[in-house]
């Protein structure tokens, strides 16, 4: 294998000595993102487009480094995190709006840009792009291309591969190749339905063409303010049965609001067992009489009280609770461990019986807060890595809880991705031959198991140290790191 | 580990950044886009998050303090932007100031630029009849009638860090406003304020001080500049010269304490801040603690108080902007306040520009210790000015008014900048007393 100096000696050549990170002080800060696993990688690179994303990428294939994809480093199942070291490019010079075109209802941006730059450049025309990770103030375009992202808003309007239209690549084998395009419904294999949510396995995204929708007319945001989370799962239930289509319905548990509403001021009851955000959006009258459906099916269900949002501030109050509740959580615990189950919502009220069941039989403290309406659970389990024996509860518990939501009928990832520590999961949705022909796609695109290895799918060996050696290393303490 | 303080691998443990303070970050990554440098360079190393968990690392014995650290850190403009949309409400600004503390006892690098940057703050600022002393000549050189043609003729730009200061100094320097200066005569029944001082502002923007107490007497006050206050100690607290801030905190203490209860204002964010923060600064001094609880309970910005006092009705017929002082708008969270008092005018026009929260790069000693990340920080902020064209950028803070006449120059545009109290008070009746 070539050495680490050849290796920075090129990617200076292609990008920039400027533009490649080697030291351990600037690496270090480039080893986690979102989750809680993190390895160190050789080098960070800064491409500033396409050509130089080729180039790096072939360098690494020649040399045998491998290669991780990342964007701000805000994903939740570590599809940013270095897993075999190597190389990790990061997009963040790649962050412009190229375009917002109005009558096409399109806009062309780079995969670095902020997903809250693009919302408000296409604001300026009365448009916005769907898709609202709770991370968006700060989630990269590219990233959520790679995760097929979604968010509250997705209900109704669906994730990120309903939004993008096209991309460019740089496939793992270093070609720089476009699939899909400008309008909707290209023909012949669709390859950017296959490469979005691919968790950067295939290749680099290095533009993205998003489709944009009009603001809707009028909106109308609720708080229904329930005595248990069992209460608000039959209310999810009750609306989405009744044919209503709200834009979100999100849920938050007690433990979550009280983190929440102590970070953020954002007016939630501390005192209530859970809470449901309803929103609604379009045509005043219309969006006016499903909402006064929507809270008569609260009270129904045993809501305490309802609340409408009298104005863009309280609307916008009641969101920043919502999205920045994981960030919250530091407030409970250090860390934080996040699922993303998806469960049919007909199985909901078991479900979540169920998650707490599991942490409280591995004396763990769990949060919900998650996309009721589409079934996507977000139990959060937090705890303190520095107590020893901790990490390896968490994870356990973590495995017991996507075996329920699978067992109900659901999915092991609804937005964050598989990533590396559901990838072994993946066996009790897929059969092995799923499983071969899902490895199969990647070698179409170029890549031979060094391009973000370890994730997604089960993974083969050289990744199995990754959970276990570091958790032990830090179990260790400081002098066994590096 | 250093939790149970039988080691620690910071070099002045006692001031070491608080373990429940670094824990409290779950490198969940809302805070990146908030950080001016972050938005300037696109690297973690020098975003909020990156800044902490180097902090923690190096708390926790993975990696020495290096060059590489200190510069990462020495970078931050501590404008608490990451601040004010943490969700799990790491308190970034104190984590900064106890990090810069290490730094300035074991620097990497850099060490003498700092001792000298030390010796400036403890005896030049903090010291008013120096301090007074060593603006004389700047005074004399910002009322040079030639002034205006050496500007134009580019070559004051080639001076380096000097010329950094030569660009923000405004048109004029009014006279001093010192501790002791005549206030307006109160009307009748007013309720007695004291009005903070603070160092660089009174002697380089006492026009303001004196605006303020006007507009503080227009609203019902009777202000007091009270004998044997000084400098509020945050820029030394800022280099982590959290020793030397402490004393400066206790002498303001000990002077103010005896206007008790009256509420202690302020128009210079940063001070504010600080004042508003002795509390904390102080919590492990026995002999203050509790006092500097109260202390910084009675401190508020002019705006909060006149917000919520009422001034007469104003006339301002300009087009302006404010630009949110940082420690105002994220470290005291207050916002609302100057729009709703500028909103109130008759005939004025607001416009909000994009970014008007995100620092301007003057963050105290800043544009002198990082010239370079200050100017693009400030080249952000004229191309949204050269944009929207506004006749008048309004600010609350010294720092921040120096930095703007340094970017209108840039922009090419013909624009006051004014403190905020400034425009209430030409708004109310100006320099007439009323």
């Amino acid at each position: 294998m070539t050495t680490r100096r050849e290796l920075l000696a090129g990617l200076s050549a292609i990008a920039g000595a400027a533009n490649v990170l080697w030291r351990h002080e600037d690496l270090i800060v480039y080893e986690f993102d979102g989750t809680i696993e993190k390895k160190l990688p050789y080098a960070v690179v800064f491409p500033d487009g396409a050509e130089q994303v080729a180039a790096v990428v072939r360098l690494c294939n020649a040399l045998g480094f491998a290669i991780t994809p990342r964007g701000a480093g805000t994903g939740l199942s570590g599809g940013a995190v270095p897993a075999q070291r190597g190389v990790v490019i990061a997009t963040a010079r790649m962050r412009r709006i190229l375009e917002v075109d109005p009558v096409d209802r399109v806009a062309v941006v780079e995969p670095g840009a902020p997903n809250i730059q693009l919302t408000e450049a296409a604001a300026e025309h009365g448009l916005f792009y769907a898709p609202d990770p709770s991370s968006q103030k700060a989630c990269t375009i590219g990233g959520n291309v790679a995760e097929n992202a979604g968010g509250p808003h997705c209900l109704a309007l669906g994730v990120t591969t309903n939004h993008v239209l096209g991309i460019e690549v740089v496939t793992a084998d270093g070609e720089i190749v476009w699939l899909g395009g400008r309008t909707m419904d290209a023909p012949g294999y669709d390859l950017r339905g296959g490469f979005i949510g691919s968790e950067g396995t295939l290749g680099v995204v290095t533009k993205v063409v998003v489709r944009l929708l009009p603001v809707p007319e009028s909106v109308v945001t609720l708080l229904g303010i329930f005595n248990s989370v069992e209460e608000a799962s039959v209310t999810v239930g009750a609306i989405i049965s009744s044919g209503l289509i709200p834009a979100a319905i999100e849920m938050m548990d007690r433990v979550t609001l009280q983190a929440a509403e102590a970070g953020l001021q954002c007016g939630y009851p501390a005192d209530a067992g859970a809470v449901l955000l309803v929103e609604f959006d379009g045509i005043p009258e219309v969006i006016e009489s499903q909402a006064t459906a929507a809270r008569a099916a609260c009270f129904e269900a045993g809501a305490s009280e309802v609340r409408v949002a009298r104005d863009a501030a309280e609307r916008e109050r009641l969101w920043k609770g919502r999205k920045g509740a994981i960030g919250a959580l530091g407030r409970i615990a250090p860390n934080y461990y996040i699922l993303d189950g998806v469960v049919p919502r007909s199985r909901l009220v078991t479900v979540m019986a169920g998650v707490d069941e599991i942490v409280s039989r591995y004396g763990l403290q769990v949060a919900n807060v998650f996309h009721a309406g589409d079934g996507n659970l977000h139990p959060c389990v937090v705890f303190d890595e520095r107590v020893p024996g901790t990490l390896e509860r968490v994870l356990a518990a973590g495995a017991e809880i996507m075996k329920v939501c699978v067992d109900a009928g659901g999915s092991l990832t609804g937005e964050h991705g598989v990533g590396y520590e559901k990838n072994k999961f993946m066996p009790w949705l897929y059969s092995e031959v799923d499983l071969e022909n899902m490895g199969r796609i990647r070698a179409v695109f170029g890549n031979h198991g060094r391009f973000n290895p370890c994730k997604l799918l089960p993974a083969g060996s050289g990744c199995g140290e990754m959970a276990h050696n570091d958790a032990a290393m830090r179990a260790a303490g400081p002098d066994a790191y590096v | 580990m250093a939790s149970d303080g039988s080691h620690s691998f910071w070099p002045i443990p006692a001031d070491a950044p608080a373990k429940d303070d670094l824990s409290r970050c779950v490198h969940c990554g809302l805070c990146v886009n908030a950080c001016p440098t972050y938005a300037i360079t696109g690297l973690e190393t020098e975003s909020p998050r990156g800044r902490i968990y180097l902090a923690r690392a190096v708390d926790e014995g993975h990696i020495p303090l290096t060059a590489a650290v200190q510069g990462h850190w020495d970078l931050c403009l501590q404008c608490r932007a990451c601040e004010a949309v943490c969700p799990s409400g790491v308190p970034y600004g104190r984590l900064m100031e106890h990090v810069r503390a290490q730094v300035a006892a074991k620097p990497p690098t850099g060490g003498k630029m700092r001792r000298l940057r030390r010796f400036g703050l403890r005896n030049v600022v903090a010291r008013p009849r120096v301090l007074a002393a060593a603006v004389w000549p700047v005074r004399l050189w910002a009322a040079f009638p030639l002034r205006g043609l050496l500007r134009r003729s580019g070559l004051l730009r080639k001076l380096g860090r000097l010329g950094v200061i030569e660009s923000q100094l405004p048109a004029r320097l009014g006279r001093p406003f010192r501790p002791g200066d005549a206030t307006p005569a109160a009307n009748p029944g007013s309720a007695p304020i004291v009005l903070f001082t603070g160092c660089i502002m009174g002697e380089v923007f006492g026009d303001v001080h004196r605006a303020t107490a006007r507009v503080l007497t227009r609203a019902g006050f009777a202000v007091e500049a009270t004998v044997g206050q000084g400098c509020c100690g945050a820029l030394s607290a800022h280099d982590g010269d959290l020793e030397f801030a402490r004393g400066l905190a206790r002498d303001n203490i000990d002077a103010l304490e005896r206007t008790s209860p009256a509420t202690i204002v302020n128009n210079s964010a940063g001070c504010g801040t600080a004042l508003k923060e002795y509390g904390d600064l102080l919590a492990g001094d026995p002999g203050y603690a509790d006092r500097a609880r109260q202390f910084s309970a009675r401190v508020k910005d002019f705006s909060e108080v006149v917000a919520a006092a009422g001034i007469p009705a104003g006339r301002f017929a300009k087009r302006v902007t404010y630009q949110d002082p940082c420690h105002l708008a994220h470290a005291q969270r207050v916002r609302n306040q100057p729009r709703a008092l500028l909103g109130a005018l008759a005939g004025i026009s607001v416009v909000e520009t994009p970014g008007g929260d995100m620092c301007c790069g003057a963050a105290g000693l800043y544009s002198l210790v990082q010239p370079a990340m200050s100017a693009s920080l400030r080249t952000r902020k004229a191309e949204q000015f050269k944009k929207f064209a506004p006749e008048v950028i309004v600010t609350a803070n010294p720092g921040c008014q120096m930095q703007y006449e340094a970017a209108v120059c840039e922009a090419g545009i013909q624009a006051r900048v004014m403190h905020l109290a400034e425009v209430l008070d030409e708004a109310t009746g100006g320099g007439r007393t009323d």
